[in-house]
């Protein structure tokens, strides 16, 4: 596995949005599923229920797919890396609104931003002779 | 050319086109359709740098990383020159300073190749690819500052500037400390 950048990728980032979703249920005690305003985990970090949720979902399928094999690993951290590049334009807009499901904050954009250009990057650009093997 | 410094070009060229693309919403519309081009052009020529393993067409990349800031220069000066602020108001500084130093890197780091080899690295002979360790540490740096870097420029955005921004009061949970900007008094600029 150590010397797939995507399996590494996938593995690291999956036990840390685990960790950043079960830790997220510490700071949402008063908060509802979709509320617009969160909790604040790490004293920085704005979310609610449903963005802990995405989060515990979102590790579960990097750590799987990092512990799986080289393949799986390249295709969810392109993905999950687009899904948040998607994520990062788009809460520009719905932030301070209604629509605002995930109650994000700037730093929740820095950080999706930050995790959609590393899991694009490397899903797309590493392990390209090796896109079947299992490392 | 080694791999990790291929991702940061591209890293670069995704975040000029992502804040490209922002410019168009309150841009002028042959303005709005350039720099609806030029944003896609970038987005597609870094996730093409990513997705094979070679910088493609070096010479037009790095053209089309000088121009638009030679551009955004002159009209800058022109402004200044003809006492015009209306002319340098059409875009925010801000957005546009961060997209001009990404293309400033981008610009500056193909001379230094082309002049070495006027191919790049053409993918004849790619180097070997750097320990798995090494290439995510490399990746993770130029993401973080690429993502640190694009963020506040794309708040300053219409998009940004659009939307009132939670955060302010409310439930209670986010009162004490307010991370989102607060761009009231740069809506003119």
């Amino acid at each position: 596995m150590t010397r797939s950048p995507n399996r590494l990728l996938a593995t690291i980032f999956g036990a840390v949005y685990l960790l950043i979703g079960v830790l997220g249920f510490t700071v949402t005690a008063n908060t509802g599923f979709f509320s617009t305003q969160g909790g604040l985990l790490l004293g920085i970090f704005e979310v609610n229920i449903f963005h802990n949720v995405a989060h515990l979902l979102i590790g579960a399928a990097l750590l799987i797919a990092g512990l799986s094999s080289v393949r799986a690993a390249k295709t969810v951290n392109t993905v999950v890396g687009a899904a948040y590049l998607l994520l990062g334009i788009v809460g520009l807009f719905i932030t301070g609104t209604d629509f605002n499901i995930l109650a994000l904050n700037v730093p929740d954009h820095v950080l999706h931003f930050g995790s959609a250009v590393i899991l694009l990057g490397v899903g797309l650009g590493a392990d390209k002779s090796t896109r079947a093997a299992v490392a | 050319m080694s791999q990790i410094t291929r991702g940061w070009l591209a890293f670069a060229a995704i975040g000029a086109g992502v804040i490209h693309l922002a410019l168009v919403i309150n841009a002028p519309l042959p303005l709005a359709v350039v720099l609806g081009l030029l944003g896609i052009a970038e987005f597609g020529w870094g996730v093409m740098v990513l997705s094979r393993d070679r910088v493609v067409v070096p010479r037009l990349a790095r053209a089309g990383a000088i121009v638009p800031m030679i551009a955004w220069s002159l009209m800058v000066v022109t402004a200044t020159v003809l006492g015009a602020p209306f002319l340098a108001s059409i875009f925010n500084f801000v957005p546009m300073a961060v997209a001009s130093l990404f293309e400033l890197f981008i610009a500056g780091y193909l001379s230094v190749q082309l002049r070495r080899d006027p191919q790049v690295d053409g993918g004849k002979t790619p180097k070997r690819a750097p320990a798995a360790g090494l290439y995510l540490i490399g990746m993770f740096a130029g993401a973080l500052l690429v993502a640190a870097l694009t963020t506040p420029a794309l708040a300053y955005t219409q998009a940004g500037i659009d939307n009132p921004h939670a955060g302010h009061g409310g439930a209670g949970t986010t009162e004490e400390t307010d991370y989102n900007f607060d761009l009231s008094g740069h809506a003119g600029h």
